[in-house]
């Protein structure tokens, strides 16, 4: 009994030797992960987790930063929960050898962790959080690499009536919270050009979801004459009411919202009607056309054997490179310098998303979203 | 006798100062990591207690408790940010709130026995919930919640926003309901309650009007709630749909249950079981809900009243050893 109790002390004295060993090496940057490893969206936090090993192992295998340091991730569980995430980012910033996290999966879980993080100045970039309103309290550490709730509206106004050659635009929503959101969004989004005069918003109304006659709002619509209409809704009533104005002769070109058009759509609608209409969609990792992207994506697959099937853990993987990077830019671990240096200095750095720069408050500029088309087979395809 | 009695008292009396004095030394030396975990702890004894009087004392069964909370916390949270009135002031507001709608909810439900009883408050616990998502008059802020909650403030420089403040702010509120629940265990109410609980229609009988002790109840326990949820809030400074879900509502059933119901040091273990429990073995998260069920079957095999089960007018409660035990003899 008593070897074993000698035992047992020299296990734990070394137990509690073995951290000091290692620093005795070249000590790792360490930087924070916090995410849903566990609860509702345990597989959102597993991805996260996973991408954000294989971003680090890209970095290391290029030989780290600071001149050899290695970059390490340091995981905490908030299992999707805002009490939970408040804990985990409470344990991150008492941690002192954390220089900034990566957190975390959720808006209402990011809110009161990023609290925290910005009361220990402590940078934290957000990687699936989308509500608007988070940039929006003037906070010095928090960056998120994803879009906005507004960013899909934003991006369509950007580009949807520049590349049809468009004037005439016509908005449908269906009155739903997100629907109806969008709309808005997309119609805030494009007030500059109206009042400039470039385009003109010809139709801005909204559909009953569920019914299954569109023909009242379709005609309608026929009578503006748009050049291009966008439906905000989902896929069920999109796929009738492309039917049913391609019957009573609206031919203006389609785009739906991020929820109007999945594999369903095409089949409701047929891919003769279905082919050529368009959405605007957050990129699929698979779709990225970046080099990062598909260095990235072929390491995640060699690993895990198979990319992650969610848009959202590629962006965690591009919170930690920018993190790093800006680590090595700067030379710097203090949160203060890293702040600064992300919010003026970071412009366009290649990610695996696309280029990656941010804007005074923090929100990622540039936006992730892509204009999808469906081809002949009725795959729904990035359109050139 | 006599002595024997007082040396009694004297032993448990420096055993309550010793916890006390842990409890006010604790967080001078430990990170505010392990401060904000006591913190929960201490925002989970307070429901805990809630809980108790409803289910404990009253033998109400309750799954729908986390809908008061809710309403506490939501009461809290919109007053301030809207109106922008003080944490402090909507602590008795919140209060208030949440033993209104307990009282409004409850009135036509208080008749229901046992299971009944229980499906319409995890009926009424989820209605709050999905009240709450669907965004009722743009107040609620639907899944996302309500954000940019103040810290509590005595006025000018005394702000409470440290995790440390935050300690003795919820666990000074925890004593004096402690301190207030026992004398309410001891008084003509208190045994009112243990009366209906025992037996219902020889507490009628008896003359205790059944239905307003149960509704007194659910509003003593829905406020003490609310209580706690205008902490929480101004905690985490935002508040959302996601912590009040059902699961929350079967944490606190299961603190009183573990704990022992209508004991209140039973209820503080308890509470410490559910809130330290899954902080301790995150790493092993999950696995935590098998040893969790494992713990509860094995409590109900082995200690059905509880931990520290309440000595006298407490539910009574053989084990199945003792009745084993009884059938050897």
């Amino acid at each position: 009994m008593k070897i074993m109790k000698h035992l047992l002390i020299v296990g734990i004295i070394l137990c509690v030797l073995m951290p000091f060993n290692a620093t005795a090496a070249e000590k790792p940057v360490v930087i924070g992960l916090q995410g849903p490893i566990t609860g509702p969206w345990a597989y959102e936090g597993e991805m996260a987790k996973q991408s954000c090993e294989i971003a680090a192992q890209l970095i290391n295998e290029k030989g780290g930063i600071l001149g050899g340091r290695m970059v390490e991730v340091r995981v905490v569980d908030d299992a999707g929960e805002p009490k939970t995430g408040a804990l985990a980012a409470t344990k991150l910033v008492g941690q002192k050898d954390v220089v900034a996290s990566v957190s975390t999966y959720g808006s209402s879980i990011c809110e009161p962790a990023s609290n925290i993080y910005e009361k220990f100045k402590k940078v934290n970039i957000g990687y699936g959080v989308t509500a608007v309103r988070l940039t929006q309290r003037d906070f010095k550490y928090f960056f998120r690499t994803c879009g906005r709730d507004d960013s899909q509206g934003k991006f369509f106004a950007d580009s949807v009536p520049q590349k049809f050659g468009a004037k005439k635009i016509a908005i449908m929503h269906d009155n739903t919270a997100f629907g109806k959101g969008l709309a808005e969004d997309t119609k805030g989004a494009l007030k500059p050009m109206l009042d400039a005069g470039t385009v003109e918003l010809i139709y801005f109304d909204a559909i009953t979801p569920g019914e299954k006659d569109f023909h009242v709002p379709l005609t309608q619509l026929r009578e503006k004459k748009p050049d291009v209409w966008y439906f905000t809704g989902y896929y069920a009533e999109a796929a009738l009411l492309v039917t049913q104005a391609r019957e009573i002769g609206v031919t203006c070109p389609f785009v739906g919202g991020n929820a109007a058009i999945n594999n369903e759509f095409v089949k409701i609608a047929g891919i003769d009607l279905a082919k050529g209409c368009y959405m605007t969609n957050e990129p699929l990792p698979a779709d990225l056309p970046y080099k990062e992207a598909k260095e990235f994506l072929k390491a995640y697959k060699d690993k895990f054997g198979e990319i992650p099937s969610s848009p959202w853990p590629i962006y965690a993987a591009d919170a930690l490179n920018i993190i790093a990077y800006a680590i090595d830019k700067t030379g710097s671990v203090d949160s203060d310098v890293l702040a600064e240096y992300l919010r003026n200095d970071v412009n366009g750095v290649p990610g695996i998303t696309g280029p990656i720069g941010f804007t005074a408050q923090g929100d990622r500029e540039g936006v992730p979203f892509y204009l999808y088309v469906v081809d002949e087979n009725g795959n729904i395809v990035i359109s050139k | 006798m006599e002595r024997e009695k007082t040396g009694f008292f004297g032993s448990q009396q420096s055993l309550l100062f010793a916890i006390v004095g842990i409890f006010i030394i604790y967080p001078f030396f430990v990170s505010n990591y392990y401060i904000d975990v006591a913190f929960f702890f201490g925002i989970y004894a307070l429901l805990g207690l809630s809980l108790n009087i409803v289910l404990g004392e009253v033998g109400l069964f309750d799954l729908g408790h986390a809908g008061f909370y809710a309403i506490g916390a939501y009461t809290t949270a919109i007053l301030n940010t809207k109106l922008g009135i003080p944490i402090l002031v909507l602590l008795p507001v919140s209060a208030i709130a949440a033993g209104i709608f307990a009282y409004i909810v409850c009135s036509p439900i208080i008749h229901l026995r046992g299971d009944y009883l229980c499906i319409v408050t995890i009926g009424m616990g989820e209605i709050v919930r999905l009240a709450l998502i669907n965004n009722p008059f743009d107040l609620t802020g639907g899944p996302n919640g309500v954000y940019g909650i103040d810290f509590p403030s005595f006025g000018g420089p005394f702000v409470i926003d440290s995790s440390i403040e935050y300690y003795f702010l919820i666990w000074i509120i925890v004593v004096l309901s402690i301190i207030g629940l026992i004398r309410l265990q001891n008084s003509r109410i208190g045994r009112a309650w243990n009366c209906i609980r025992e037996d219902e229609v020889a507490a009628g009988s008896s003359g205790i009007d059944v239905k307003s002790y149960k509704l007194l109840a659910f509003v003593i326990g829905a406020a003490l709630a609310g209580v706690a949820g205008n902490i929480y809030a101004s905690k985490l400074m935002a508040v959302s749909p996601e912590s009040f879900s059902f699961w929350e509502s079967c944490m606190l059933f299961c603190i009183v249950l573990i704990g022992g119901m209508g004991s209140i040091p039973g209820i503080l273990i308890g509470a410490a079981f559910i809130s330290l429990f899954p902080e301790i073995f995150r790493p092993f998260a999950m696995y935590r809900m098998l040893v969790f069920g494992l713990v509860m079957i094995l409590m109900m095999m082995f200690r059905p009243g509880g931990v520290w089960p309440r000595k006298r007018g407490g539910p009574e409660f053989v084990s199945l050893l003792s009745r084993m035990r009884k059938k050897d003899v």
